[in-house]
């Protein structure tokens, strides 16, 4: 994509309970992001809201927003899904040619006001799924985790390794929500089991927070910012809802999307082009399962690239040096809060989880049960 | 004063209604096989792999399935989970009563898993690859749980 569209600026907050309202939070997240890059509200083209409408007990749930946000009588659309696809929706908008700006916005309060597993819930089907009641986030996301060990002869302990290093990165991180001190693989292995082999700690915490981020063609970027970070290429894909007819053990839509994103990106061997990831994991499984339909670790190969610290801050492709979606998911928001975390990497503004070498980032970002869809965007400065 | 200073009332807003959904004329199909302690499923004239409980449309092929299978009554656990927490209406989370199993069921080679309870065997004993068979409820109905649970065969 060639410099065509950068990030200019973001804001972003998480928090175990916020204590706040989804306008206030708006308002102080686009507000702050005006302040930030010294613009008024005129100054966004459009705006692409990504909040879920069940989460929010409201339909078209953008529609309370406007005022907060800023966009009375302007430009407004919204993507009910990860917040990723706002960002390559808005991306898409100015490509088009008719917006210099396009702000994305992305917000669930899912940490005290309403649960967060009612979003994968009330995507099961309504005349089997939720008749049977077997099925639910964690139960498929534990599925999936048993689907993946088993398939490549990986120990439990795997899935405290990954656990451990997301949330030790979590922990020195501000933007975290869960940000647990001195955390160790017995602090995990002994939290509460939910649906074997996942336990508390292996799986998100409920999280409020959310995400603005404000996107600027090349022209436009320059006079907004010192520090463009670049979209360099973006893809996304979606398998078939039915768990049975899955192979849960690899993402075959995270390849598909990966794949376009990095034919976009000019990037040939991710493995040694890319320097960091920031990927929706929303269970600890999910990590390497899908930096490895990323192209970013050698299939099979998780247990020894977590244990030798390749993954880790200061490894040779270190995966969620912002902690990840352990440390917090505002559902709907995450994708895009990935997207910022790398912003930080790629500016040198990440602080104590700072990567050496950070140019080219990968950021993804998933919705439905056992990350049935997929959105991959590379970033790169 | 700071948000952590703030007070908020906190008015319970629930969304009881009502949908009536039409489950269509498949898993009606499915429904009426129960009644005859039958599991059916509906073959793909593409990749001739067999959904279970049937639908209409398979989506690796874009093609109409048309054809009922009945499926064995045996089959393999493929995967599975125990289950130590139980997850009530509204999205929260509760300790199970007991540890309970559920398990992805491979009826036939070319047939989709089928998610159920495993039942009559010791959670820390269940392993991936064993035999199950389906266990019916004595008056059946045609409806949900006529098909009751699974159990090592």
């Amino acid at each position: 994509m060639d410099k065509k569209v950068a990030i200019v600026g973001f804001r972003m907050k998480s928090a175990p309970d916020l204590v706040t309202t989804r306008e206030r939070l708006t308002f102080e997240l686009t507000r702050g992001l005006f302040d930030d890059l010294g613009i008024e509200r005129e100054d966004v083209d459009t705006t692409i809201f990504c909040t879920n409408d069940f989460l929010d007990g409201r339909t078209i749930s953008n529609c309370f927003l406007e005022g907060p946000a800023g966009c009375y009588m302007r430009d407004e659309s919204k993507v009910e899904m990860d917040a990723l696809n706002g960002l390559m929706y808005a991306c898409m908008r100015i490509l088009s040619g008719q917006y210099r700006t396009a702000m994305v916005v992305s917000l669930a309060l899912t940490g005290y006001q309403v649960s967060p597993y009612l979003h994968i819930e009330y995507q099961l089907s309504p005349i089997y799924d939720r008749q049977m009641r077997l099925l639910n986030e964690l139960s498929a996301a534990a599925l999936q985790a048993r689907s993946y060990l088993t398939r490549y002869g990986y120990s439990e302990e795997l899935l405290d390794a990954v656990a451990v290093q997301a949330l030790s990165n979590a922990a020195a991180n501000p933007y975290q929500a869960r940000r647990i001190p001195g955390v160790s693989k017995e602090k995990v292995a002994s939290s509460s089991p939910y649906y074997e082999p996942l336990k508390e700690l292996h799986c998100y915490p409920p999280t409020d927070g959310g995400c603005v981020l404000l996107l600027a063609s090349a022209e436009r970027a320059k006079e907004l910012t010192d520090k463009p970070v670049w979209v360099l290429g973006m893809g996304q894909s979606i398998e078939t809802f039915y768990l049975g007819e899955r192979d849960l053990f690899r993402s075959p839509s995270t390849v598909k999307a990966a794949k376009r994103a990095y034919e976009l990106a000019g990037i040939k061997d991710p493995k040694a082009e890319v320097d960091l990831a920031e990927v929706s994991a929303l269970f600890a499984h999910q990590e390497p399962l899908l930096a490895e339909a990323l192209g970013l670790l050698e299939e099979g190969a998780a247990e020894s690239s977590y244990q030798s610290g390749d993954t880790a801050v200061s490894g040779k492709m270190p995966i969620n040096p912002s902690g990840g979606a352990l440390g917090g998911h505002p559902v709907s928001a995450t994708g895009l809060i990935r997207a910022a975390e790398a912003v930080r990497q790629l500016r040198g503004e990440a602080g104590e989880n700072q990567v050496g070498k950070a140019e080219v980032a990968v950021v993804h970002g998933q919705d439905g049960p056992c990350a049935q869809q997929n959105a991959v965007v590379v970033l790169g400065v | 004063m700071s948000v952590q200073e703030e007070t908020f009332l906190t008015p319970v807003v629930p969304l009881d209604f009502t949908y009536n959904y039409y489950i269509g004329q498949y898993l009606t199909r499915y429904f009426k096989g129960f009644k005859e302690k039958k599991i059916l499923g509906s073959r793909c004239p593409g990749c001739s792999k067999v959904a279970v409980p049937p639908r209409k449309y398979c989506g690796v092929c874009n093609k109409v399935m048309e054809e009922m299978v009945e499926l064995p009554q045996e089959g393999t656990l493929e995967n599975f989970t125990v289950g130590h927490v139980t997850m009530e209406k509204g999205g929260r989370l509760s300790p199970a009563e007991k540890p309970y199993v559920l398990g992805l069921i491979k009826l036939d080679d070319k047939a989709s898993l089928l998610l159920h309870k495993v039942e009559g065997v010791d959670p820390s004993q269940v392993k991936a690859g064993m035999k199950v068979k389906a266990v019916w409820k004595d008056q059946v109905e045609g409806d949900y749980w006529d098909l009751d649970h699974f159990e090592p065969a």
